[in-house]
């Protein structure tokens, strides 16, 4: 823009200096000659009138003032008198123009260029009364040569006009481009600087209706989109080809610990874990994978895919859940599946024992009573446990068999012990009972079983000479309270939170010598779910354990 | 030019970070065969061994290339010089945790350390290599100066191992050997921890411009 119009301006006024230079002076010259023309004709006229009768003398004399050239030529062409040259020397004139015309027609003019073109001549003959002439002329500067004289000024005058033009033009341009420089763009068409501008900034004008609406509807996509992400409990991740993040939900962040500067950082800032990475690689190659990642206490699933776009990976998603509670319980079924085979198959392995040596028929007589009340034994533990399983699939199926009913605790657990205090007993246990009425709503025969199972273990799991106190008491918000207090072995801290899992022992030889199907415990804390009672446990190695069960306020409580 | 100068250093950050999470792994691994008593978590640790060396190679070569090739002046020179020296450090706690992880499957088993405080000992020092690389990771100061700090918890967590062996052995002489194992044991992950505040300090230069204290 701004050369251009430089350039033309420089163009323009180059060319009208030249122009001007040029004119100006062809005027002017042609006004001086014009001027000279008349200055010689008048002289001539002058000098004709002033000649008299010996025109020699004051032709010489009249030379001597006038910067003129006089000559005076006879009527056949002979030059009589010449003020620059000797008369001889000179040739016959009657050749000459303005001779000729002034012997025909009183007065005569010439004009001739020297050979070098650098000057010319202006002739002017007038026939005087006795038929010769007088011609007066003069030498003066050429047009070309005046031309050419004058080019210094021009050049000068050009360059001069040359750093004007510069100048203004920059002016110039600067005034021209401020107004649209300082257009208001987003609302073109109240900013028309000039008025050419207007079909342009009407198109701008269009097309920045269509850029906001698609930028609105982008923006609109993108806060739907991290409403989604971000509301997920889910992690979700999205990596580049160089597993820098692209796009970060919340739970991300505050799983892998991402910072509100983590985009476009590498993946690897934030979690070096080799089974993470390598996930990370395999969704980068193009295969999905997946792996379990520990953070913080608790275990995710890690779930990569890669992202194709053309069959060439561009990027990976990354999805985090949290499977923590997902995978303990696929680790409990496991165990249970495993535990429970194995618990059936000890008894019935003993039995098929048995029952080989007794069809073997070597087993003396007196030996069958034996053999068979083993078998017996082992049937009625095999049975036991199968009931127990059976009871604990209807608890976990919600299933509470009869109805609901108010049940008076003390007396139940009263009841319980009297069932039970013969077994003590054998175990020099004391077994005691104490403490309010209580009254809960609930499955009398559940809770039956759960008092059963705790205060059984609380004997089972004794010392000699230890003892079991069984309390049950009102709480303050209407609630009732049973505790099982024992004197007995106690449970170790790390098995504190497992004894309640089915199967699980402390014991893990699995010994028959207390006996029991390692489900016992579970009943009860399935009991206490079902009642929506708090079940509680302290325990000292050796001096024994607390078992404490909470029931809510039967009359605030719902149908259980 | 620049960009992939910038492309390069942004390599050279990614290359640290991983070789740092190989010697996580390595040391993490060494302490699991040593507490657990792991064969197989032993064999590990010489290959993740293995791999850090590797690493250490390739981190060398591209430090060389960067030198040589671009010539970097002020931070990025720190940034490379320093990188050069935390892959020697990193090398040698791979090295010291192949060592433990040696020394472990010499160890009889059914031995027990409940009362001896080798277990704390590696935890601190896997916090320590842990943080060191942390601090580089997110260029935290604050961090790397705590790793300096721990450093002395570790020393002293070493005196009372030595104190507890020293009671152990005048129990019963038959222990010799074993102590013995269990005080090298304890020594490098003394030295680890030695080689993480080293992590911490080329960590402080990079950033500061000073190492320990002292423009170089």
């Amino acid at each position: 823009m701004k050369k251009k119009i430089l350039f033309s301006m420089c163009l323009v006024s180059l060319a009208a200096v030249l122009l001007t230079a040029l004119f100006t002076s062809l005027v002017l010259y042609n006004r001086t000659y014009d001027e000279l023309k008349d200055s010689i004709k008048t002289e001539a006229e002058y000098i004709s009138v002033s000649m008299g009768d010996d025109p020699i003398p004051y032709l010489q004399t009249a030379a001597k003032v006038t910067p003129s050239r006089v000559t005076w030529i006879a009527a056949d062409g002979a030059v009589l008198f010449d003020s620059q040259s000797a008369p001889g020397e000179m040739e016959n004139h009657s050749g000459r123009k303005e001779f000729q015309a002034a012997v025909e027609t009183g007065r005569g003019e010439d004009t001739r260029l020297s050979s070098t073109l650098q000057e010319q001549s202006y002739y002017y003959a007038l026939r005087l009364s006795d038929g010769s002439v007088l011609r007066v002329s003069e030498d003066t500067e050429s047009l070309y040569r005046t031309l050419l004289r004058s080019l210094p000024v021009v050049a000068l005058l050009m360059a001069v006009v040359l750093g004007v033009c510069v100048l203004l033009s920059f002016w110039q341009t600067k005034r021209i481009v401020s107004p649209i420089n300082n257009m208001d763009l987003e609302h073109p068409e109240e900013a028309v600087a000039y008025s050419e501008l207007s079909p342009l900034l009407t198109r701008i004008e269009r097309q920045q209706k269509d850029i906001k609406g698609h930028v609105e509807s982008l923006r609109r996509m993108q806060a739907e989109f991290s409403a989604i992400t971000n509301h997920m409990s889910e992690g979700f991740l999205i990596l580049n080809g160089q597993s820098a993040v692209l796009s970060h939900n919340r739970s991300a962040d505050w799983i892998l610990g991402l910072d509100e500067d983590a985009q476009g950082k590498n993946i690897i800032c934030y979690c070096r874990n080799k089974d993470f990475l390598a996930v990370v690689g395999k969704a980068l190659k193009g295969e999905q994978a997946e792996t379990v990642l520990k953070r913080a206490g608790r275990s995710y699933l890690v779930t990569a895919n890669p992202v194709l776009e053309r069959e060439e990976v561009r990027g990976a998603v990354v999805l985090l859940v949290d499977g923590t509670e997902k995978l303990s319980r696929e680790k409990l079924r496991r165990e249970f599946s495993a535990n429970v085979s194995h618990e059936l198959k000890t008894p019935l392995t003993s039995i098929s024992g048995y029952a080989e040596i007794m069809a073997g028929g070597i087993v003396k007589a007196g030996d069958v009573p034996e053999l068979a009340g083993r078998i017996y034994k082992e049937a009625q533990r095999l049975i036991a446990m199968v009931e127990d399983i059976i009871r604990l699939s209807q608890l976990d199926e919600g299933n509470p068999g009869p109805q609901t009913e108010e049940v008076e605790l003390l007396s139940l657990a009263e009841e319980v012990c009297a069932r039970l205090r013969e077994r003590a007993a054998e175990r020099e246990v004391e077994l005691t009972v104490s403490g309010n009425k209580a009254a809960v709503l609930g499955v009398r025969q559940v809770l039956d079983e759960m008092i059963t199972n705790l205060v059984d273990n609380a004997v089972k799991y004794n010392k000699t000479g230890g003892s079991v106190q069984v309390i049950v008491e009102k709480t303050t918000e209407g609630g009732a309270k049973l505790i099982v207090a024992d004197t007995g072995i106690g449970i170790p801290e790390k098995d504190r939170n497992r004894v309640f899992e089915r199967f699980y022992r402390v014991d893990k030889s699995h010994s028959k010598e207390t006996g029991g199907t390692g489900l016992g415990l579970s009943i009860v804390r399935h009991g206490a779910q079902l009642h929506g009672a708090e079940l509680q446990m302290e325990s000292k190695l050796g001096i024994g354990t607390k078992v404490r069960i909470t029931f809510p306020n039967a009359h605030c409580q719902g149908h259980p | 030019m620049r960009s992939k100068f910038d492309e390069q250093l942004q390599q050279l950050h990614v290359e640290l970070i991983t070789m740092g999470g190989l010697c996580e792994q390595a040391i993490a691994a060494a302490a699991k065969a040593l507490l657990d008593g792991d064969e197989a978590l032993a064999r590990e640790v010489f290959h993740t061994d293995g791999e850090i060396d590797r690493k250490e190679r390739e981190i060398e070569s591209l430090c060389m290339r960067l030198l040589l090739q671009q010539q970097p002046v002020a931070r990025d020179l720190r940034v490379i010089s320093s990188a050069l020296k935390m892959v020697s450090d990193m090398e040698r706690i791979g090295d010291q945790a192949s060592d433990i992880a040696e020394i472990t499957r010499c160890i009889q088993e059914g031995r027990t350390w409940g009362h001896i405080s080798i277990g704390d000992m590696a935890r601190a020092t896997m916090r320590m290599v842990t943080d060191s690389i942390d601090s580089f990771v997110k260029e935290d100061l604050k961090l790397a100066r705590a790793v300096m700090a721990a450093d002395d918890t570790v020393d002293a967590l070493f005196v009372t191992v030595k104190n507890e062996l020293i009671a152990l052995i005048s129990e019963d002489s038959e222990n010799g050997e074993y102590c013995l194992d269990l005080l090298m044991i304890a020594k490098y992950f003394e030295r680890i921890g030695d080689h993480a505040t080293n992590i911490a300090e080329w960590v402080e230069y990079s950033i500061t411009g000073k190492h320990k204290g002292e423009p170089l």
